[in-house]
């Protein structure tokens, strides 16, 4: 049964790694490792995305986990979550 | 996360970041790194070409190769000569700078470029590259006449000397 808002992933190949004290997206296969088209994350975003490795998410989700860590009202979080995943989509990080 | 969507050139400063590439090369992997620079003009032009790493086991007169000259302190340029442990140096683009350092200096070789855009690489083992490498490095003897042919600029202690002349975009 088809539901509005599908379940998204993030993609493989993309690794968060910390760089000279930075949070960067790298693309990434088996051997090689792609400085050329980074994507930088604050601490937030970075926070979200170890937090969603290997499962199933919808913005839900990212409003949940920004709920737990952070002071934030739900109206926000959520919103943050719904602007946050559009990047991600945007960036092409998750699917 | 980017603040706008467009793309934003970050620089990461070598001491820092050049490690942590070549303990991913020394951990096995490739590395496609952005390069910044001149020194190894003409094939080569500083924030527009990638260069694509490995580790090397024996680097040859020849090959371009990712030293570090003294702590923190890399570069990426053609190894001219070898002996014993000595290695010199020479940036491409450079006229008379050859730097040396020892063979455990050299902590990764360029076995390909992505230039000018492109996903194709230009394999240091490809035509291309051989064929460039062999004139360029053969014309050394006038690489100073090539260089101002191909860059033509007013070099930047003429440019303060005398105050009339126009500000001339590098």
């Amino acid at each position: 049964m088809m539901t509005e808002k599908e379940d998204m992933k993030t993609k493989k190949g993309f690794k968060l790694r910390t760089v000279c004290g930075e949070n960067i997206i790298v693309a990434e296969g088996i051997e090689n490792v792609d400085f050329s088209r980074i994507i930088s994350m604050n601490e937030t975003s970075a926070y979200l995305w170890k937090n969603i490795q290997g499962i199933d998410f919808d913005e839900n989700t990212l409003a949940g986990l920004l709920l737990e860590e952070y002071e934030v009202d739900e109206a926000t979080a959520r919103s943050d979550a719904k602007a946050l995943v559009e990047k991600w989509l945007e960036a092409g990080i998750i699917e | 996360m980017s603040q706008d969507d467009s793309t934003i050139v970050k620089q990461l400063p070598n001491e820092e970041f050049l490690p942590q590439v070549v303990a991913l090369i020394n951990e096995g992997h490739t590395i496609t790194l952005p390069l910044r620079g001149r020194s190894m003009r003409p094939f080569l032009e500083d924030n527009r070409d990638n260069a694509l790493l490995k580790a090397v086991d024996k680097p040859e007169v020849g090959d371009a190769v990712l030293a570090e000259l003294w702590k923190g302190h890399f570069v990426l340029h053609r190894i001219i000569s070898i002996e014993g442990n000595k290695v010199t140096l020479r940036g491409d683009g450079n006229l008379n700078s050859d730097p040396e350092c020892t063979l455990a200096d050299i902590r990764a070789k360029a076995i390909g470029f992505y230039r000018k855009g492109s996903d194709r690489l230009d394999s240091t083992n490809g035509r291309k590259w051989r064929i460039y490498s062999w004139w360029w490095t053969r014309l050394y003897p006038i690489r100073r006449y090539l260089l101002f042919a191909l860059y033509p600029h007013i070099p930047y202690w003429l440019k303060v000397e005398s105050g009339k002349r126009k500000e001339n975009r590098l």
